[in-house]
């Protein structure tokens, strides 16, 4: 067997990959209106980079590896990936040379690219792994010779590459639209979102026809199996065994990359049995697998979601067809959420400091606050921590430090307001306006709490002379209805004006986009919650786009606030210190949002709700959501989604700090 | 819980006005000085009898704030009533009165019945916008007009069952295709003669809602 290296040319007597390679033009060219032919038919494409020793592994034994040469060429101005292997080189007998061309890329432009995630480990090999702006991933690309800054360096010689504000190691490709200007664009063509099924359109018909020419485009679409667990099979189709095939070899490289990167899950403890579970599973192939060994292993019935009528299907007209859950989310949450531990108390929680009061593993407190939140008492101190107002690296010492210049500062500012005398104030319209507000709000703002009720409270006064300094601190926000719902909390747990002024400028600083005056921060994460959907519950997705609800504008309040109206005061505060520890992601109060829509799937097509019914209904929810399941159903989503889930949501999406910065100075450093 | 027709409502105007106040005085007929501000929208809903016809009113409590306006807009589709509602008390919620106007007429089914209310009558001694300027705007663009107060109840009762009223007058001249929901009308049981007839299952979202 040759140990060269083939061309494209070389591989036209094979028969399966000349067949992928018919299809998956024609595919492309159904996509992309026929604009663009692939630079391989045509020799006067450029070449850019040449990368050989590139290997990809099918199974989970690092021996299994097929190899070959990455590629990046030009043509039209237009930046290819491609990767090839070599001809009859595999390690393993058992790899076929069908294997070889399954997993063959051939010409990806940078335009379908979204981002471009590095590993460098410090041990083991570096690799990349490629994100389809349809969500879809190619497998890990194996650097087998080392350069994997060298590959992103040229890159970003010939697009725009941009890091996430997330993750270091993640390279957004072209990300140069405000994620605004996506998202109404995006909202006002909902025919052109990204689909999860990849770039074939999922709607009904037509949809074997689709499938049967996706799998045979699969040899250099590999990702484009992901579309299979996501859909149900209804009749035989012979396309259907080779896409579980299929998807079976491509979880098993995410096993490998899984696997190579221990950094990922090894720091789970204390959770052995369900870590066990959760390692043995693919994690590209939750739905149908998934569902199997829910039903396996857990034969008792999920514990009791709903306290009241809302979530209860009895009413559905028998007519009404439901499509079925993909996710069968009851039994997805059994098997990934773990199931909360008690509040942390004092002593566990002096257990993560050093001496000096450093919290010594932020990420372990972070994980620990997650599965179980924290002890009333003990808010006050770990709140600024998960707020970022306290850095976890301070000591005890630097902290009282940081207190005292805070609280001066806290004074300079508030005294800017205090000083306006009425005649001042009489010439200062906008600041008689937002007084005005803010005075009218504070005496509406949780007044049935206990905290806050009676006249002539002193804690409502304090809150509006924290909103009011506020507006002045970041004037250009200013004040905006739900502020004081987000306060109100911060102050009771806090009971200092200073401190809880600072939490709340932490707080805003992920959130103040919510409160934005074009209201952009809200409807980016609609249209991220949207994508989730269209993820994670297809039909629930295809629903609301028939009954023309995509706007989601029935979530509004949920996300304007994190669900601060729809559970009781106490449970708000577990939920809020469980989402500011971004544990999973930044984004988990959208899965929450899905968690919920999911349990009501069932009552919201079977009763064929329009956008009225559907908000109502929504509105009344309120009350009525069971929170400890809600987490657990949101948390097994978040793990489920995945990279899918985490490229759902555009970068910037709130409560992600600002993209501004990143966007003014690009990377000039790091990424070489 | 049978009714004849069901009537969408919104209430509109600035925040502060009274718009939560006034619906609660019409649902539960009580003041209450302290409730939570809205946040996006919430619901309400009263049986009312016109011509001795049971009518259920479904009443949209919107967030009065400038920010939400962009999502205010998207509950105006299908509304047959609109209270539009000014503070008597503070002058420049009546200055906005032509911008919520025009959001209603671009939003909102061109036939639409607007009551204007100016809201808040108890306080006279701090009235800032007189009775006739009320009357007079509302004139103007073609609203019908009442000056109320959800705190004594004053007038509350009349403003929605008068905008009732002249819906279902409306309906009886024939300016509405019933049938056609966009209008805001869901006919329900009740026996109504016209062209669309009885139809059930209208009432299937929990009778009584919020109230």
């Amino acid at each position: 067997m040759s140990m060269e290296a083939s061309e494209l040319q070389d591989l036209s007597d094979d028969a399966d990959y000349a067949a992928s390679q018919q299809q998956g033009s024609a595919s492309m060219m159904r996509c992309d209106s026929g604009k663009r032919s692939s630079p391989s038919e045509h020799d006067d494409a450029e070449l850019i980079y040449l990368k050989d020793n590139v290997a990809i592994h099918p199974t989970q034994f690092a021996s299994e590896r097929i190899s070959g040469r990455l590629k990046l060429t030009k043509q039209d101005s237009v930046l290819f990936l491609s990767w090839i292997p070599y001809k009859g080189q595999t390690s393993n007998a058992k790899l076929s040379e069908k294997d070889r061309s399954l997993y063959t890329i051939t010409a990806v432009p940078f335009t379908e690219v979204r981002s471009i995630r590095r590993h460098t480990p410090a041990l083991g090999w570096q690799y990349v792994i490629v994100v389809l702006t349809s969500g879809l991933a190619f497998p890990p690309l194996y650097f087998y010779n080392g350069g994997v800054r060298e590959f992103l360096a040229i890159v970003k010689q010939h697009v725009f590459l941009a890091r996430s504000a997330e993750d270091a190691n993640v390279f957004l490709v072209n990300d140069f639209q405000s994620p605004l200007q996506r998202t109404l664009s995006s909202l006002e063509l909902p025919s052109s979102l990204p689909v999860a099924s990849g770039q074939y359109p999922s709607d009904g018909g037509t949809s074997n026809d689709n499938q049967g020419r996706a799998s045979a485009d699969v040899g250099n679409r590999v990702s484009s199996v992901n579309q299979y667990g996501l859909r149900k099979q209804k009749s035989h189709d012979p396309t259907r065994d080779l896409s579980i095939h299929l998807l079976e070899k491509f979880s098993l490289v995410t096993k490998f990359a899984r696997d190579t990167t221990t950094q990922l899950f090894s720091e789970n403890n204390g959770f052995g049995s369900i870590d066990k579970r959760w390692n043995n599973q693919p994690v590209h192939s939750y739905p149908e697998k998934l569902s199997n060994i829910a039903e396996e292993k857990h034969q008792e019935s999920p514990h009791s979601y709903l306290d009241n009528d809302p979530f209860k299907d009895e009413e559905i007209a028998n007519n009404v067809d439901v499509p079925d859950d993909p996710l069968e989310v009851n039994k997805l949450s059994l098997v990934w959420g773990k199931p909360r531990q008690p509040p942390m108390g004092r002593k566990e929680f002096t257990a993560f400091l050093d001496s000096e009061g450093r919290v010594v593993e932020s990420k372990a407190l972070r994980e620990r606050v997650f599965y179980g939140g924290i002890e009333h008492q003990l808010r006050s101190e770990v709140w600024p921590f998960l707020l970022g107002y306290y850095a976890y690296d301070s000591t005890y010492a630097e902290r009282e430090y940081l207190r005292s210049v805070k609280q001066m500062e806290y004074a300079t500012l508030k005294q800017q307001w205090q000083s306006i005398s009425p005649e001042q104030a009489k010439r200062f319209t906008k600041y008689r306006e937002r007084k005005g507000l803010i005075d009218k709000d504070v005496v509406r703002t949780d007044r049935a709490f206990e905290y806050y009720e009676g006249d002539e409270n002193l804690n409502v006064n304090i809150m509006r002379d924290i909103l009011l300094t506020y507006s002045f601190y970041n004037f250009d926000l200013g004040y905006c209805q739900g502020m004081s719902d987000y306060l109100s909390p911060i102050l009771y747990v806090m009971e200092n004006e200073s401190e809880s002024f600072w939490c709340f400028v932490a707080l805003m600083e992920r959130l103040g986009p919510n409160f934005n005056r074009d209201q952009n921060g809200m409807h980016t994460q609609l249209f991220a919650l949207s994508k989730l959907v269209e993820l994670l519950d297809t039909p629930l997705h295809n629903y609301f786009k028939q009954n023309d609800c995509l706007n989601y504008f029935f979530c509004f309040r949920w996300i304007l606030i994190q669900f601060k109206r729809e559970f009781e005061y106490e449970k708000t505060m577990q939920l809020w210190e469980v989402l500011w520890t971004h544990y999973h992601s930044e984004h988990l109060h959208l899965y929450v949002c899905v968690a919920i829509l999911k349990r009501c799937r069932s009552k919201i097509m079977g009763e064929q709700m329009d956008f009225d019914t559907l908000l109502k209904f929504i509105n009344e929810l309120s009350g009525h959501i069971d929170l400890e399941s809600t987490v657990r159903d949101a948390e097994a989503l978040c793990i489920c989604a995945g990279e899918n889930g985490a490229a759902s949501i555009p970068p910037g999406t709130p409560p992600s700090l600002p993209l501004d910065d990143i966007m003014l100075y690009p990377l000039e450093d790091d990424v070489l | 819980m049978s009714y004849a027709y069901l009537f969408k409502y919104i209430i509109i105007g600035d925040t502060g006005v009274g718009k939560s106040c006034l619906l609660l005085q019409f649902t539960d007929k009580r003041f209450q000085p302290v409730h939570d501000l809205t946040i996006g929208v919430e619901f309400g809903a009263r049986m009312i009898t016109i011509d001795n016809k049971p009518i259920k009113l479904q009443i949209w409590d919107t967030a009065g704030q400038e920010s939400f306006r962009s999502i205010t807009r998207s509950y105006y589709r299908g509304a047959a009533g609109a209270l539009l509602v000014y503070d008597i008390t503070r002058r420049e919620t009546f200055n906005h009165l032509a911008s919520w106007l025009e959001d209603a007429r671009q939003h909102a089914n061109a036939n639409m019945t607007i009551m204007l209310i100016g809201n808040k009558c108890d306080l006279a001694h701090r009235r800032a916008v007189s009775t006739e300027e009320g009357e007079q705007f509302a004139k103007e663009h073609g609203l019908i007009f009442m000056e109320a107060s959800a705190k004594t109840a004053q007038n509350v009762e009349e403003a929605f069952i008068k905008t009732a009223a002249t819906i279902y007058k409306k309906i009886q001249d024939g300016v509405f295709d019933v049938s056609n929901e966009s209008y805001g009308i869901k006919v329900g049981y009740g026996g109504i003669p016209g062209p669309s007839g009885g139809r059930d299952g209208s009432t299937s979202q929990g009778g009584g809602c919020c109230g």
